[in-house]
């Protein structure tokens, strides 16, 4: 056979194959290293802070379980939050984030290394992403070999799409789930292929732990069901995938009964019933095929199918009734309006206002997935090419995947690491054919060429394949059949493209070089896109800006956490702020004050009211922050630095939040002018200049102007010169940048008049006779 | 006996009000009746409608439907003003009898959208009732708008409305005939398919088919323009969106054959050119090769027009 290239032939096998399996290794180390390396930005551009928003609820929770243990952890009530009602924190998160830092903690210091559970919480993620590189080189050894392994490991390692919801700093429950993910899946690919029940209970224990740590495990809840069903579809059931599948079943739903908050959910509610009908239907087709294999007698087995089938449409009768009785809970809405994508828009506002729940743009998939984007479809059909039991799972994976990061930006996340071993595996196909040395066989017959020729021919043109001179005399037996059969001769011809019945072989070291440069320039490209991506777009901590300065240094905006802590350092320890949602755990996290509404956005009807005091004039609005004890009220305010994500570019979901609870006296509508804008300038419907969040944010801002006209430079609007005044509020705090605004709830008037009238007299005015009344009565009834 | 007489005589105003408003309450049912529902104001019966002490509660359309006026919103929410009008004569007479719908239209009534300060259609208010058992606790007598957030489907309409009515609108969607015929057509058709078309069930091309399209277009971002409703492209023929999280309908086609297309490229290059002859393979390996740079290049500067600040080209920017 002849050789494009010379290897050397003085090597022993084994020699090679120790070289490899420690090349591999090394391989590894060094994945792991720049999976890691490649998430240190936000540390070395800022410094070792916790990012974001959820985060800081994480830390601080983290901290409880660090300092006082465990048990105490559990039982935490934490009062602060939500004011009045608290919360119960042990019952309502999923610990395995906390639990997972806390032990590392305690090893650590086992071991006499004091490091601070700031720092392992900040550098918990990338140190689960080189577990995650690890993870997915097993996973797609499994599908292919050790090299695809090792490229789906680096695409994972450095992939935007995964990169960015674990950079440092980024303490959030999937900075550890998509290593649970991907170890589930292998080890429930691994107990299918063996039929182990060991490899079951991996697969199960794995789950247990994906359930302790992330929302998301509904995800592998219906994967591996899916993927079961789809297998009995195709006649493939077997004993092995029984053993795997109970074995999963059984243990991981009882060990994820353990996490409270996630209780007795795996057989009351809808998420749940997939896996629990796949695991009935798998007792009977195996009971079936039992009875097959030891009884012979025809009629016994038509009316063992026709049984089969009674049980199994009563089984499912079963599981509707009680869904419809509501023994079973339907499906939540957070997973429902993933099907119906309206849903939560009509329904449930405040899940279509996060920013991640909305739908995905195709720039985002280019973003995230670059490359990768177009290779992952080849190793779909690749898969198709094998189709062993795995291959078909990485298959559903891919079309389920897609969609649902179709839905919503936040699932790109699951979506990335199949993206990663499909396109892992057509790369991993493409070198190894241009790369292996063996040349075609020169001595064989041109007619399969020919042959092969014809079917590329027949990929061009759809739907009139060419005949083949093979096909060609069976072909002229069967003219008067009808055309249909052609049809699917044509498409038989077409899928034989994915039966592989000889060696791939590549003539020419030219055109061998040609591919594999091309391959290696993909390579290189994809790896300056992940680093300008990761340092540019998804590095930032968002608690700490960054801007640049004339001359290109970088300038930091710190406004936040000044702000906060001057809260921290200025007021007594139990006053109550109020804030948007958005902004409750880092409040309680940096200021370490109460607050009204956080991100664990449990009680819709809580944030309403803090959305109806915002949007409301600020003698509706008094009451309502007097009765919940309110002392301080927060807000963003970009309109002076141009930041864009600040409350009043929000204000209109939390109007439309309060409208679903009061639509009697907020309506979105009266937020627009009469032409239907969104305005802030002069030409702003009275609403909405009335309304307290207006009026906080632009309060005094003109005085910044000395007399020039005011620019919002976020809405690039003109503001009158005028500002609003505040009779019920005082400003207590503005930051440097003025991003955030702190006022201070004024008390009630000693004299017993109200306080507009007061602040009137006490600048001197004559009381109007007619003065408004304060609307008490009217408060007290709605709320 | 005069005290009596007297008493009354100070209380006919009173009765002489609420019979006129009795009277006027028939006059708006009658015309309800006539209207099918939807009472057809000129600027008089508005008055009457939305008289300052009226006992019920009135949604009126403010509309523009004359063709002069091109207002083709107007045209598009008028049919589902009428069927959620329509339903409402569905209710008990007692009930119905105490909410009113009404149209307005622009070139009837220039005065009151003039004074009522309109500057768009269509609009729609709701009048609650000012006087008598359905007013509103909280006193308000202000009419309210209905947000068209929702869109201008019936289902959300009469929702919305009910909160103002006295009862829940008696609405039901009408079944979509239509949807049900074409289901149940291609389901059989499928049957059928099926039946005549097992070797290509049951061969590995038309899943892969079924796989591969639906992620492309997913990719492509086929759901963002489901959920948003973003247009296909344009009137202007600009089919590219601004903005790296915008994108129209075109879009979705061009990436998913952009994206497409390169895997297609690749394919060969893995599943064809290594099984043909070596003179073949040549050719195809650098044409397979040109084909790659040019796509990717041009997916490079598509993606450069939607994220300016990319830096990355390859051939052409």
């Amino acid at each position: 056979m002849a050789l494009a290239y010379s290897l050397p032939s003085n090597l022993a096998p084994s020699t090679v194959q120790n070289t490899a399996s420690f090349l591999r290794i090394i391989a590894l180390a060094f994945i792991s290293g720049a999976a890691i390396a490649s998430r240190l930005f936000a540390v070395i551009n800022f410094e070792s802070v916790i990012h974001e928003f959820d985060p800081w609820f994480n830390y601080r929770a983290t901290k409880v379980l660090a300092s006082q243990g465990f048990y105490e952890f559990w039982n935490w009530f934490d009062p602060t939050a939500w004011y009045p009602l608290g919360r119960v924190v042990g019952g309502t998160i999923y610990p395995g984030l906390m639990a997972t830092s806390g032990v590392i903690y305690n090893i650590l210091h086992a071991l006499n290394l004091p490091v601070d559970i700031r720092n392992v919480c900040v550098l918990l993620a990338p140190g689960f992403s080189a577990l995650t590189a690890w993870a997915t080189y097993m996973f797609t050894k499994e599908l292919k070999d050790e090299s695809a392994g090792l490229l789906a490991a680096a695409f994972i390692g450095i992939v935007p799409g995964y990169i960015s919801r674990s950079v440092a700093g980024s303490y959030d429950n999937e900075a550890i789930a998509i290593f649970l993910l991907m170890f589930t899946f292998y080890s429930w690919i691994k107990a299918l292929k063996t039929g182990s029940a060991f490899f079951g209970t991996i697969a199960a224990l794995f789950y247990f732990y994906m359930v302790a740590a992330w929302g998301g495990y509904a995800f592998i809840t219906n994967m591996i069901p899916l993927h079961a069903l789809v297998l009995i579809l195709m006649g493939r059931f077997s004993s092995r995938l029984y053993v795997a599948y109970s074995s999963w079943y059984a243990i991981g739903t009882l060990a994820s009964m353990q996490v409270p908050f996630v209780g007795f959910q795996p057989v009351r509610t809808s998420e749940h019933m997939a896996a629990l009908g796949v695991f009935g239907l798998l007792q009977i087709v195996s009971f079936a095929y039992l009875v097959k294999a030891h009884v012979s007698s025809k009629q016994f087995q038509t009316l063992l199918f026709v049984s089969v089938v009674t049980i199994g449409i009563l089984g499912t009768l079963g599981i509707v009734g009680l869904t419809y009785k509501g023994y079973i809970a339907p499906w939540t809405g957070r997973f429902y309006s993933l099907w119906d994508t309206g849903y939560a828009k009509k329904y449930i506002p405040i899940i279509a206002s996060v920013s991640e729940h909305q739908p995905t743009a195709w720039p985002s998939f280019f973003m995230d997935l670059q490359f990768l984007v177009f290779l992952f479809p080849v190793g779909v059909v690749l898969c198709f090419r094998e189709l062993r039991d795995e291959h078909v799972f990485v298959i559903i994976y891919a079309l389920v995947g897609t969609y649902f990061a179709g839905v919503m930006v936040r699932l790109m996340l699951t979506l990335t690491p199949c993206v990663c071993v499909a396109a892992a595996v057509a790369l991993s196909t493409l070198l190894d054919t241009y790369i292996d040395p063996r040349m075609p066989d020169t001595t064989d017959t041109p007619a399969p060429d020919t042959d092969r020729v014809s079917v590329a021919g027949a990929t061009t043109s759809e739907g009139t394949p060419k005949k083949t001179k093979k096909d060609k005399t069976p072909a002229a037996e069967v003219t008067q059949k009808a055309s249909i059969n052609d049809f699917a001769t044509g498409f038989e011809v077409l899928g034989s493209i994915l039966e592989k019945d000889k060696p791939p072989r590549v003539a020419g070291l030219d055109s061998r070089i040609v591919v594999v440069g091309v391959a290696l320039y993909l390579l290189v490209f994809f790896v300056q896109h992940c680093t300008w991506v990761t340092s540019y777009a998804y590095s930032s901590p968002s608690v700490v800006l960054a801007s640049r300065n004339q001359d290109g240094s970088q300038h930091i905006i710190d406004d936040f956490r000044e702000a906060y802590y001057w809260l921290r350092q200025n007021t007594r320890e139990d006053a109550v702020v109020m804030s948007w949602w958005d902004y409750g755990y880092q409040i309680s996290g940096m200021a370490d004050r109460p607050t009204l509404v956080d991100n664990n956005t449990w009680n819709n009807t809580h944030i309403a009211t803090v959305g109806k005091a915002m949007s409301s004039t600020e003698e509706v609005a008094y009451p309502i922050l007097r009765k919940h004890d309110v002392e301080y009220v927060l807000i963003i305010f970009g309109g002076l630095m141009g930041y864009s994500g600040d409350d009043i570019n929000k204000f209109l979901w939390m109007v439309r939040i309060a409208q679903g609870v009061w639509p009697d006296e907020i309506q979105e509508p009266n937020y627009f002018t009469p032409a239907g804008e969104y305005r802030v300038d002069a030409q702003a419907s009275q609403t909405m200049k009335d309304c307290l969040m207006y009026k906080m944010s632009y309060y005094r801002f003109s005085n910044l102007f000395g007399g020039s006209t005011p620019v919002d430079r976020v809405r690039n609007q003109h503001l009158p010169t005028t500002g609003p005044t505040l009779d019920y509020l005082e400003e207590a705090f503005t930051s440097e940048n003025w991003l955030v605004r702190i006022y201070q709830v004024k008390k009630e008037d000693s004299l017993g008049r109200d306080l507009k009238s007061a602040n009137a007299f006490v600048e001197g005015k004559k009381r109007k006779r007619a003065k408004p009344p304060v609307r008490r009565k009217a408060i007290v009834a709605s709320s | 006996m005069l005290w009596t007489s007297f008493l009354a005589l100070l209380l006919l105003p009173l009765t002489l009000v609420s019979a006129t408003l009795e009277a006027e309450r028939n006059q708006l049912v009658k015309l309800a009746a006539a209207g099918n529902g939807v009472i057809k104001l000129d600027e008089s019966t508005f008055n009457l409608l939305t008289h300052p002490k009226r006992t019920w509660s009135a949604a009126i359309q403010f509309t523009a439907m004359d063709k002069r006026r091109k207002c083709s919103p107007c045209k598009e929410f008028n049919p589902a003003w009428d069927t959620v009008a329509k339903a409402w004569t569905k209710a008990p007479t007692e009930h119905r009898n105490t909410h009113f719908f009404a149209t307005i239209d622009f070139d009837n009534a220039q005065s009151v959208f003039q004074k009522l300060n309109l500057m768009s259609a269509p609009v729609v208010s709701v009048y609650p009732a000012a006087e008598g058992s359905r007013k509103l606790a909280s006193g308000k007598t202000d009419p309210s708008k209905y947000d068209f957030s929702n869109g201008f489907d019936p289902a959300p309409l009469a929702e919305q409305l009910s909160h103002h009515t006295p009862i829940p609108i008696p609405y039901r969607a009408p079944i979509n005939w239509g949807k049900v015929a074409s289901t149940i057509l291609s389901a059989a058709a499928l049957l059928l398919f099926a039946r005549f078309c097992k070797p290509v069930l049951t061969g590995r091309l038309i899943w892969v088919i079924m796989t591969v399209v639906p992620s492309l277009a997913f990719m492509g971002g086929l759901m963002f323009v489901q959920i948003r409703g973003s247009p296909w492209e344009m009137q202007n023929g600009q089919w590219l969106a601004q903005g790296h999280s915008n994108q129209y309908g075109k879009e979705v086609q061009m990436v998913a054959i952009i994206y497409g297309s390169l895997a297609s490229a690749f394919l060969a290059l893995v599943l064809v050119t290594p099984y043909v002859s070596p003179a073949r393979q040549r050719v195809q390996i650098y044409t397979l090769i040109l084909i790659i740079a040019f796509i990717y290049s041009s997916l490079l500067s598509l993606f450069r027009f939607k994220n300016r600040g990319y830096p990355f080209k390859m051939f052409f920017s």
